[in-house]
This record gives C-alpha cells, sequence and structure tokens, in this order.
C-alpha cells in the first residue's frame, strides 16, 4: 500500500502517545505500590483448622506479626480476619482468580498438589538452599514431608495433628486390666477387644465393646505400608501388609458379633478404644471442655498398636503455609513464613494456646511440653511426652497429590466390601490395585 | 474512489474491526472472572481450568495494549516502507512477536491476528527466497497460536470455560459475535490480498510495457547508429575522391598536357621542351607534396600533434583506463624518431597487437617493449591471456603482415603463457637525419 507520507505524519507522534501513556501507567502503579509502604499479606483460617473449639485464634499470629514487624521496621503484615476453615478454600481461589493471593498463607486441607501445580505456590529449595540458617532437619520428618510434592518443596508446616489411640481407662480399670504398655501389638489389641466386649447388665445384649472408628486405614498405617507412591503413580493395595491389616479388621469385626459400634456408645464410655486426633485430647482433656464432653471416665492415650510388619504408626495431619509464587516480597514472605513455622519463639506459644502440635523439635522437646501437659490435666492421668515424640516421627503423611480423595474414596468402598464379605481378598485387592493404578495414570 | 484509497479503507477497516474483537474477548474474559467471583465459584472454577490465569486487568491491558502496538508496528512499517532490509525484518519480527503476545494474553482464544501480519508480510516480501521465508513465517504463525493445536501445553484457558461465567443466552450472543467478527475478518483479509495481488500484477503489466518500449528504442539507436557510421564512409569516400581528384588529378592532368605539349616541341624547339619539361617536374613535385598533405590529414590524431613515444605512451594510457588490463611498456630503443610511415607503422602494430590481447585473449597483464638493434627495430608484444590454440589470421594480424611488408619487415607470432607478437622493422638510418 502507497501511502503518501503526509497522511502517514500521525504514526510517530502516535507510537510517541502510546510509549508515553505505558511508561506513565507503569511509573503511576509504581508511586501507589511505593506511597503504601511495604505491606505483607498474610492469609489464614479463623476458628481451628483442626475442628475442635478455640479460644483466640489471631494469638499466635497477631504475636508473630508483631515481634516480625520489630525486626523488619517500616513493613505492615496484614491478613484479613474471620475467614473460617470451610469457606477459606473458596477465599483463596477468588483471591488467586484476582491477581491478589496473600504473600504467605495456610494452605487448606489437601490442596497443597492442586495448588503446587497450578503454580501457585512458590518452590523453597531455592530459599532454603540461600538461607543458612535454615535446616529441614529442625522439623519432624513426617511433618516436613508433607509439604513436598513430587520431591520438590512448596510448603513448611506449622503446626501438625498425630493420632493417638484414646483409651478409656474407667473401663480397663472396671474390667481389670492395665494400661497397654509403650510398644503394643494387634495380637495384644484383639485380645484386650474381646476381654472387654461383653454384656454387662445381662439383657442378652453386648453392651460394652473393644474399639469404635478404627478402620483399615489405621491398620494399614500401624502396619508400617504406604499405600501409594509419593507423587500418586502407583498404589500397592495388593501388598501383603495389606491383606494382613484387612484380615485384621475382619478379626476386630468378628469380636463385635457384627455390631457397628456409635459415637453415642463411646461418649457413654462402653468403649474401650478409638483412634483420636491430638486436637482432641489438648481441647477435651482440660477445663472447661471436659465437662462438655467424655466426663464420666478417666482416659489416656497411648500408641496405635503395631502390625507385624509395622511400628504402630498413625496418621499425621498438619496445617502447612507456602508462599506465592507471585510475591513481589519473595524475601520478607520467606522471612515471615521462618517467624511462623521456624521460630523457637512462636512455635513454643503454639504449643501454649493451640490444639495442635509444633512441627519444630525444638519446640515439642523443650520442657514446656511437659509442663502444658501437665497443666491441662487437672491430677489425673499423665500423658508421655515420649509417646508423642516418637508418634511425630514417624508418623505417616496423608497422601497430597490430586486424586488421592476420589482414589481413598474408590479403595474405601471396595474394601469394605472386602471386610464385609462380600468380595475374596486376594482377587478382591489384586483388582483395586489394578484400577486404582488405572486411574492414578491417567 | 481510486483503487489506493479502497485498499487504505481495506486495511483501515481489519484494523478496527481486529481491536473490537480483541476488546471483546480480553473483555469478557476479565469480566467473567469477576463474575465468577460474584458468584463465589472461584473454587470450582480453578480446580475445572487447571491452571492459574492472569490477573483480570492484565489480561483485558494486556490484551489491548499489545493489540495497539502490533497496529502502530503494521503503521510503521507502511511509513519506513523504503528504509531498507534491515528495518523492514526488525519490523516484521516485533510485530510477529506482538502479535504472539496478544494472542497468548487473550489465551489463544482468538487466531485473526495472524492474518494481520500475514497481510504486512505479504505486502513487504519481493523474491522468491522471501516466499519461502514468507511461507514459513505464516505456517509456522498459525501454529503458535492456534489453541487447538499448542494450547493446552502452554496452560491456555479456553474461552468457552470463561463463558461459563455468563447466562446462557449471554453466552450464544457472546459466540455468535466472534463467529460474525472472525468471519467478517477473513473476508476482509481476502479482500485485501485480492486487492493486493491485483495491485501487484498491474505494477507487473505496466513493467513489462516499459520494458517493452525500451527495447524497442534502443533498436531504433542501433539502426541511427549504423546508419551514422555509413554517413561517415561515404562522407569520408567523398572526401578522399575530391582531396584525390583536387590534388592528385590536377596534378597528373598538369603533367599529362605538359608531356603532349612536350612531344609535339621536341622536334621543333628542344630549348623550349627543357623548359616545360623542368615545369612538369614542378608540377609532379607539388603534386607529390600535395599527396603528402593529404596523406597527413589521414593519420592518427595523436600521431600528428605528439611525437611517437608520447603517441604510444598516451595510447596504451587510455586503453589501460579503457579495458582494465595492466599494460607495461619499456622503451629500450632510445628516441623514437622514424619516418611518418614507419612511425605509423610501429602506432598500429603496438596498437593492433594490444587490441587482440583484450578482445581475443581477455588478458589481464600486457607487456610490451621496443628495442633497436643494428638497423632492426623490434617490438615485443606479449600477454598473460589464454592466448590462441589456433592462430587464424584476423584481420588485425593480416593488416599488421601488410604494413609492415610495405617497410620489408617481418612478423613473428605465437603460444607461450599467453599470446606473443614480435615485429622486426629495418629503419632507413640515412634518411633519419637528413
Amino acid at each position: 500500500m502507497r501511502y503518501k507520507r503526509g497522511r502517514m505524519a500521525w504514526i510517530p507522534m502516535a507510537v510517541g502517545l502510546l510509549l508515553l501513556v505505558t511508561i506513565g501507567g507503569c511509573a503511576v502503579i509504581r508511586i501507589r505500590a511505593e506511597s503504601q509502604g511495604t505491606v505483607l499479606h498474610f492469609g489464614m483460617i479463623a476458628g481451628s483448622y483442626w475442628g475442635v473449639p478455640t479460644g483466640n485464634c489471631y494469638e499466635v499470629i497477631d504475636a508473630a506479626i508483631r515481634r516480625f514487624e520489630e525486626k523488619h521496621p517500616g513493613v505492615r503484615v496484614e491478613y484479613t480476619s474471620g475467614i473460617l476453615k470451610e469457606d477459606y478454600p473458596e477465599w483463596l481461589s477468588e483471591q488467586i482468580l484476582l491477581g491478589k493471593e496473600p504473600d504467605v498463607f495456610m494452605i487448606p486441607e489437601g490442596e497443597l498438589d492442586i495448588l503446587a501445580s497450578l503454580g501457585i505456590l512458590k518452590r523453597l529449595e531455592p530459599l532454603i538452599q540461600k538461607d543458612e540458617s535454615f535446616e529441614s532437619e529442625a522439623y519432624y520428618q513426617g511433618a516436613y514431608r508433607y509439604g513436598n510434592i513430587r520431591d520438590a518443596q512448596y510448603a513448611l508446616p506449622y503446626e501438625s495433628v498425630p493420632t493417638l489411640m484414646f483409651v478409656n481407662k474407667t473401663l480397663l480399670d472396671q474390667e481389670g486390666i492395665a494400661m497397654p504398655g509403650e510398644v503394643w501389638t494387634w495380637d495384644d489389641f484383639l485380645s484386650l477387644c474381646s476381654q472387654v466386649t461383653r454384656d454387662t447388665d445381662g439383657d442378652g445384649v453386648t453392651d460394652q465393646f473393644g474399639c469404635f472408628d478404627y478402620g483399615w486405614q489405621e491398620a494399614v498405617a500401624s502396619n508400617g505400608v504406604s499405600l501409594f507412591e509419593k507423587d500418586g503413580t502407583l498404589c500397592y493395595f495388593a501388598d501383603s501388609r495389606v491383606d494382613a491389616a484387612i484380615r485384621f479388621i475382619r478379626e476386630l469385626n468378628r469380636i463385635n458379633g457384627g455390631y457397628t459400634v456409635t459415637a453415642r456408645e463411646f461418649d457413654q464410655g462402653k468403649v474401650a478404644f478409638r483412634p483420636f486426633a491430638f486436637s482432641e485430647y489438648r481441647t477435651y482433656k482440660p477445663y472447661p471442655w471436659r465437662i462438655k464432653k467424655y466426663s464420666d471416665f478417666e482416659w489416656d492415650c497411648v500408641r496405635l498398636p503395631a502390625g507385624p510388619d509395622g511400628k504402630g504408626q498413625s496418621r499425621l495431619d498438619t496445617l502447612l503455609m507456602g508462599i506465592s509464587s507471585r510475591s513481589r516480597q519473595e524475601h520478607l514472605a520467606w522471612e515471615f513464613l521462618k517467624e511462623l513455622c521456624y521460630e523457637e519463639e512462636t512455635q513454643i506459644h503454639l504449643l501454649e494456646v493451640s490444639q495442635g502440635m509444633p512441627a519444630l523439635r525444638r519446640a515439642v522437646e523443650s520442657p514446656l511440653l511437659k509442663q502444658v501437659l501437665g497443666n491441662d490435666i487437672p491430677g489425673s492421668g499423665n500423658m508421655d511426652v515420649d509417646i508423642i515424640r516418637q508418634v511425630m516421627e514417624e508418623a505417616v503423611e496423608t497422601p497430597g497429590f490430586r486424586q488421592y480423595p476420589a482414589v481413598i474414596s474408590q479403595a474405601d468402598s471396595v474394601i469394605q466390601g472386602i471386610i464385609s464379605g462380600e468380595i475374596s481378598i486376594d482377587s478382591g485387592l489384586l483388582k483395586l490395585q489394578r484400577e486404582i493404578n488405572g486411574v492414578l495414570r491417567q | 474512489m481510486s483503487r489506493e484509497r479502497v485498499i487504505t479503507n481495506l486495511q483501515q477497516a481489519v484494523y478496527l474491526l481486529n481491536f473490537v474483537v480483541v476488546c471483546l474477548v480480553a473483555g469478557s474474559m476479565t469480566l467473567s472472572i469477576f463474575r465468577i467471583v460474584d458468584a463465589m465459584n472461584a473454587e470450582a472454577f480453578l480446580s475445572l481450568i487447571q491452571v492459574r490465569p492472569w490477573r483480570p486487568w492484565t489480561i483485558l491491558v494486556m490484551s489491548v495494549a499489545g493489540y495497539l502496538y502490533l497496529v502502530l508496528c503494521s503503521c510503521l512499517g507502511q511509513f519506513w516502507e523504503d528504509k531498507g532490509r534491515y528495518v523492514r525484518f526488525l519490523i516484521t519480527f516485533w510485530e510477529m512477536v506482538l502479535c504472539i503476545g496478544t494472542t497468548v494474553a487473550m489465551n489463544m482464544n482468538y487466531d485473526g491476528l495472524v492474518l494481520l501480519v500475514v497481510a504486512d508480510l505479504v505486502r513487504g516480501q519481493k523474491g522468491s527466497r522471501q516466499k519461502l521465508i514468507l511461507g514459513i513465517a505464516v505456517v509456522g504463525l498459525y501454529t503458535i497460536v492456534n489453541y487447538n493445536l499448542i494450547g493446552p501445553y502452554f496452560n491456555m484457558i479456553p474461552w468457552d470455560v470463561f463463558l461459563t461465567a455468563y447466562r446462557a443466552s449471554t453466552q450464544a450472543f457472546l459466540r455468535g459475535s466472534l463467529s460474525v467478527l472472525s468471519s467478517m475478518n477473513l473476508v476482509l483479509f481476502i479482500l485485501y490480498m485480492t486487492m493486493l495481488i491485483q495491485d501487484e500484477y498491474q505494477e507487473r503489466e505496466r513493467i513489462q510495457n516499459l520494458n517493452e518500449q525500451l527495447a524497442q528504442a534502443n533498436q531504433k539507436l542501433k539502426e541511427y547508429a549504423a546508419e551514422a557510421e555509413k554517413n561517415a564512409e561515404i562522407r569520408e569516400r567523398n572526401r578522399l575522391a575530391r582531396e584525390i581528384h583536387d590534388t592528385l588529378g590536377h596534378s597528373l592532368t598538369g603533367i599529362v598536357a605538359g608531356i603532349d605539349a612536350c612531344l609535339t616541341m621536341l622536334d621543333i624547339s628542344p630549348e623550349a621542351t627543357k623548359k616545360q619539361l623542368v615545369k612538369i617536374g614542378d608540377v609532379a613535385r607539388q603534386g607529390m607534396t600535395d599527396v603528402r598533405r593529404s596523406v597527413r590529414k589521414l593519420r592518427p590524431d595523436a600521431l600528428e600533434k605528439l611525437d611517437l613515444e608520447e603517441a604510444v605512451v598516451k595510447m596504451l594510457r587510455d586503453t589501460q583506463a579503457a579495458s582494465g588490463a595492466r599494460i607495461h611498456f619499456q622503451n629500450q630503443a632510445g628516441s623514437l624518431k622514424f619516418h611518418e610511415d614507419e612511425e605509423e607503422v610501429l602506432y598500429r602494430v603496438v596498437q593492433e597487437a594490444t587490441t587482440n590481447a583484450i578482445r581475443h585473449g581477455h588478458a589481464g597483464e600486457i607487456w610490451i617493449s621496443i628495442s633497436m638493434a643494428e638497423q632492426w627495430l623490434t617490438i615485443h608484444v606479449k600477454d598473460n591471456g589464454t592466448g590462441c590454440e589456433h592462430v587464424t589470421e584476423g584481420f588485425g594480424l593480416k593488416h599488421m603482415q601488410e604494413r609492415l611488408n610495405l617497410l620489408e619487415g617481418t612478423l613473428e607470432y605465437g603460444n607461450q603463457e599467453g599470446f606473443f607478437i614480435i615485429a622486426r622493422i629495418p629503419i632507413r638510418w640515412g634518411e633519419e637525419h637528413s
């Protein structure tokens, strides 16, 4: 096209104007950002992450923010308060869509994989390598591995909740049975259950039971099996140890004579054992919540019974925190994340007021733990600190890969069928493994 | 409306249309994110798309800004059409970058911008090699910006997913609008290309016409030149005839008449006859002088004005300048002062030998030496040209031979890493010093 020069004279002017507007726009955004000072945004869940009643959920965070702001003058940390656990994933997703996700935030349960694969979480290795004061060995490895997806660390553990075995001491005392020792096995568990399972009032109906809520997943974990490859590409349902765990569950159910124990019976003190999250122990053991629940009997916690090939490992849930990959203040965000997850002061504070367990060894192993646990329990039985340590160390983390919830519910329905005897155990597990592997490959 | 004007308007329409599409696609994406957040569907949306979209305003601003820059680049390309290859290459490169950037900003949900770049590419291309590059560029661009082909590998989000944020009727309207606008864009593009190609075709036809005219003019010019040469020859012949008639004719007539008179008078008065014969002798001598004068007029100009050595050097210098061959001239014979006929033969031999070496031997270097031994003057001309396998006595050599024969000279020639000529002329010493 052969334009006349005169008619085209506007082009250089337009280029200049557009460049000017672009530069001006950038400058305005920059100046506005600077006039606000350095602000670090933090995303947190209000109330308890562990689903138990809690007091002031902001106490630990506020204290940590105060300390952080003192260490870094001119930096403010802001957070949106009042987002409950059930609203948090939606709130976080909205912030991500709007491009306003916080620099540091709590990771909703089971969403580590999706957040990591969406590229929302920053990989922490480069920061960890640069930071000489940081050592991953400072954490209980079960909790630390929780923030690891496909060999990449995306998050640090803030607090953890191990699963313990709740024991109704009153019931055992009535039956004249001693508390299980530090190491006890499935066989011990079976024999204790069969001892306590009986009809107490003589009406011909069994009204006292061995255990409640102990399922195949607990048995598999305590037998030392990981059902899935860490990256979620393979599963091992056909493992002989899984087989043993399921046969053990069948055995347990046989003792109950086919009766399904409910939470009501447990609350009434008619059940001897129940796997229990540590957070509930912390919540209901001390006053005032003690009155509300489980007030009719003395109770305590021990490790889960060990399977023939395991050490009695149990599930560990961990609250993770990560850094947004779009954070403009990468260094500050890392420092703040460390203030929350790596600073002894914060973690000990957590031990004092929260229902979870710090993931940091230094905090757990401080003399405070014993004191806190002792204070919590007026008079009655004492919890062995070593149990907590061991459980934390050996705990099995819940797999974080994306398909896990779907896959585990599919497996659960099949295995329930196996337990009830509808499906043959050998062929059923093999078929399940094949099916699940097929799903995982997609 | 002139053709140019139509093409200009078409292009402006393409620019405007694409602007509307960019605003429509990017705007609907931006708005849909806000709607999703308002409807509290963010979590479901994120798990559906499995990638993190750009910030809502970033999508719109980047798309529109990218597109505006693309249009400006395209205009700049026309503004600087004649600025040379590198400027054009640079602008084309940026156009492609901006096209890809804008398309990516729109999550590859509109690939019509490629047509805009392709139109500019076609307009700027010249030569068959560039056609190949153009073809590769077009295919490459289309591949890059086509969602179906590579979108899923680059975390691009399909437009349909964004559209789920709207009511069904709005979705249908938006989809329909995009489809209509895309088709319009395609139609305008095809129209534009047709006009461009027609334009080019007409241009080519015009050039072909001009070429033909030029060839005709050339032919005429050649004819004129031939005619002029012929005229000059005729004129020269007439001059020679006149000259001969005026000088030799005049003298011979006088001599014939005088001798006739002598024959009649011889017996009557031998004295008078003697006087008459003396007169006849004068006339003959006068005729001789006239002939010499005429001949001198036919000699080379240079020889007329300069002495022989200067004339030869000048001639060689001119030849060297005209042909580009390097000519080395060496005079070992001292002062070159001979009879006019000898000088002319020497001059002609050197001239002819040099011309032959350049014309037939394609020589790059020519060595010429003139030496004297006893009464023999030797001219040695040698070149580094291709030589001559079978020496056919062309015009030049034959002429040379004839000229030398007149002076009882000799000529040798042959191949020896090129071609060489040795001409010998016996010098009439006695007369030299007279």
